[in-house]
């Protein structure tokens, strides 16, 4: 698994590579932790087109990364979500509280 | 006669994906859609992953996972067993959001996520016996 950052002027685009489940998520935590710290924005936004898969791991990941982002009073928002990953983003509820985009 | 598989795997999450491939590509004999495979693969991720982060402390140990493939209602039975620290309130466990290591950022979501996804879901633990997760899925929109 691994991320590649897009920082721009007012949002940072992240994109993710791989499947995000216990070692995916592990995989790129601090990365991602790292560019949240250094480069304050309004909205992150990480760019599923490229993660086939999705587990509660998965959505831990994303829920930490929201308390640091809401805590710096950005947004978090998701785009390009696949089916599988869509069918356990609305099981958990994600889209109440981190929004789906179109790119 | 029923098909049958047999993996034995160390608890370690690279591990993973290679667990929920197998059970994936076990169940194309019946011929499940694309969206019958990702729910099997959730439920199984979520089977393994309780097992690497919960059952053993630093040393690991073993998972194994079973799936029973039956053609007389097309659906296929996964076991992912382990033999580590049991669940010590299984009850609390089966709830949503409920997790015993919050400071990991763990959603609490695994066994809800194995129900919601499957048809049927049934956990047994004994503490310091270890824990055995098993879950049905029908494959109701297979062209058989």
């Amino acid at each position: 698994m691994k991320a590649i950052f897009d920082v721009g002027k007012d949002d940072v685009l992240i994109k993710l590579y791989g499947e995000l489940d216990e070692y995916g998520a592990s995989k790129i935590k601090d990365d991602v932790d790292k560019c949240i710290a250094r480069h304050p924005a309004r909205a992150y936004i990480f760019d599923l087109e490229n993660v086939q898969f999705v587990d509660s791991t998965g959505l831990g990941f994303l829920l930490g990364r929201y308390k640091k982002i809401r805590q710096n009073h950005a947004e978090l928002l998701v785009s390009h979500v696949c089916p599988q990953v869509d069918k356990v983003f609305k099981a958990a509820g994600v889209y109440t509280f981190v929004p789906k985009i179109n790119l | 006669m029923k098909d049958i598989f047999e993996l034995t795997i160390n608890a370690d999450g690279k591990n993973e994906a290679f667990a929920r491939a197998t059970v994936a590509a076990f169940s194309l004999a019946l011929s499940p859609t694309l969206e019958e495979i990702g729910d099997l693969k959730t439920a199984t991720s979520e089977a393994v992953t309780n097992a690497v982060v919960h059952a053993y402390g630093e040393n690991g140990g073993k998972i194994k996972i079973t799936g029973e493939a039956d053609t007389s209602d097309n659906s296929i039975t996964v076991t992912v067993q382990d033999f580590g620290c049991g669940i010590e309130d299984l009850k609390s466990a089966l709830e949503p959001f409920y997790t015993t290591k919050p400071d990991e950022e763990r959603s609490g979501m695994g066994f809800t996520i194995i129900d919601t996804f499957s048809d049927e879901m049934s956990v047994e633990s004994t503490v310091n016996v270890g824990t055995t997760v098993r879950f049905k899925k029908v494959f109701k929109n297979a062209e058989s």
